[in-house]
């Protein structure tokens, strides 16, 4: 009943995904499932329409998984002052995402920091890593 | 995707348990009527600013509007006792409407939790779209004007504002077409594959570039609808005969300082997300009435007149404000190199 209300009432899709709409956030990542991953940076992809990073994870038996995240266009990255540069392959860093639904080693990565404790990618680029950052 | 509302829906409590379940229920003294406060707060419990948040009296259909602050609060006021839903009606943040019960001369609380998590994507923030969708500093002046004496619409642009509300009707196709959409959390949205979205001549997602020349006006996309499209300022009509395309055939005339575009030959593919976070389905019958002005320097008027008898009972108008974009320039966009979503867009 309360699917139908809310369809009702709207009388049309409500996409909440005003930011890129490339493609529906919902159809693709589990909003539900909020989850954190610590790992080291193997790839980054500084392409369109997703920037990508690749980290390598983990677990408790010392097994290794590789999980690939998606990020804002690099248009939009750029604007906030972030570049290619700013995340670096041997990076440790903690992610903050969604992951897909479908199970694949993949998630929407919503917030990423550094050892050292800066976030990358946020809203605030006073939140970045020094320019003359003595990680390498 | 199951909504989850942070209020028990009413309609069966009784009074005594109502004000119990809600988190706040007390009297306060100016008149009979009732009072609905609450908080907009998103997944990780975060305010929402600036969400308009609709109280609709579920006896007689009254509409109340209200937007939540810098800290997320609202508030409605003197509203009539009953039975009222409380929702966002445009924002479209994926919260589940709830049914609040007002009492005489006392407030009942309402939070509403969003779960729009595409815009907590790193890179892709809110207060980043918040700032780039909201109003920019924009430079003051007059309207530049062509040497043939017309304003010039050049420039690059913010993507528009909708600046009054809109509410097309559907027809029963149209709506069938949306409830799947709502059904499949929208997995077949032609971006999702690097095809062209939108229909208006001005992209949503990001800047638009605007080249106008006397006999033709050339439109360059950041990223949506596709990459460039020509509006043909030289009197030419529309072809007969014209084979759908995803973004119609544009001719443009003067009608004073107002340009105005007429677009047909549409084919039915592109959703309608011009309206987001609304999206509507739209078939070749569509037909795009657009009148752009340059007020002054700093801003880019349009309004398009949406009309398309299989899709809506009668046309609708979307009224929007574009800023002009200082500093910015329309960069390479090839969506192929690294789409790697399409295959993983499973829906529900």
């Amino acid at each position: 009943m309360k699917r139908k209300l809310c369809f009702l009432i709207a009388g049309v899709l409500l996409f909440g995904a005003a930011a890129s709409a490339h493609h529906a956030f919902n159809a693709e990542y589990d909003a539900n499932k909020s989850m954190r991953w610590t790992g080291t940076v193997t790839k980054v992809e500084w392409t369109n329409p997703h920037a990508r990073f690749y980290i390598d994870v983990k677990d408790a038996n010392g097994v290794v998984t590789n999980w690939n995240f998606e990020m804002g266009s690099t248009v939009q990255l750029r604007r906030q002052g972030w570049t290619r540069d700013s995340l670096k392959l041997g990076d440790q860093i903690t992610v903050d995402g969604y992951p897909a639904k479908d199970g694949a080693k993949m998630a929407s990565a919503k917030k990423v920091i550094l050892a050292d404790g800066h976030s990358v990618f946020s809203e605030t680029p006073t939140d970045a890593r020094p320019a003359d950052s003595n990680h390498q | 995707m199951r909504y989850r509302p942070s209020i028990i829906p009413l309609a069966s409590v009784g009074r005594v348990a109502i004000c119990t379940a809600l988190a706040v229920c007390f009297a306060f003294s100016q008149g009979n009527g009732g009072a609905i406060t609450g908080k907009v707060i998103d997944q990780d419990g975060a305010a929402v600013s600036g969400a308009l948040v609709q109280a609709k009296n579920l006896s007689s259909n009254t509409i109340y509007k209200a937007t939540s602050t810098a800290s997320g609060d609202y508030r409605f006021e003197a509203l009539p006792p009953g039975a009222y839903e409380i929702s966002l009606p445009l924002l479209g943040y994926n919260a589940a409407p709830q049914n609040v019960l007002i009492e005489p001369a006392h407030a009942a609380r309402a939070d509403i939790r969003i779960a729009d998590t595409s815009l907590n994507t790193a890179g892709e923030d809110r207060s980043f779209f918040a700032a780039r969708n909201g109003t920019h500093a924009t430079p003051k002046g007059p309207a530049p004007r062509t040497r043939d004496g017309k304003p010039d619409l050049s420039g690059v642009w913010w993507p528009p504002r909708i600046v009054e509300p809109i509410e097309p009707s559907l027809l029963p196709r149209a709506a069938a077409i949306v409830k799947e959409w709502v059904a499949t959390n929208a997995k077949g949205l032609p971006s999702a594959r690097c095809l062209p979205n939108s229909v208006g001549l001005l992209g949503v997602i990001d800047i638009n570039k605007l080249v106008q020349t006397p006999t033709l006006l050339v439109i360059l996309y950041q990223v949506d609808p596709a990459d460039y499209r020509q509006v043909y300022l030289d009197g030419r009509e529309h072809p007969k005969d014209l084979d759908p395309t995803w973004k119609g055939h544009s001719i443009g005339k003067w009608e004073g300082d107002t340009l105005v575009v007429d677009t047909i030959g549409f084919n039915d593919k592109s959703w309608i997300t011009d309206t987001l976070p609304a999206l509507y389905p739209h078939t070749e019958m569509l037909h795009l009435t657009s009148r752009l002005r340059r007020p002054d320097l700093g801003h880019l008027e349009m309004d398009v007149t949406f009309d398309d008898p299989v899709s809506f009972a009668k046309p609708w108008t979307m009224k929007t404000v574009s800023d002009l974009a200082q500093g910015e320039e329309v960069q390479e966009w090839i969506c192929n190199e690294n789409n790697q979503d399409a295959e993983h867009l499973v829906g529900r």
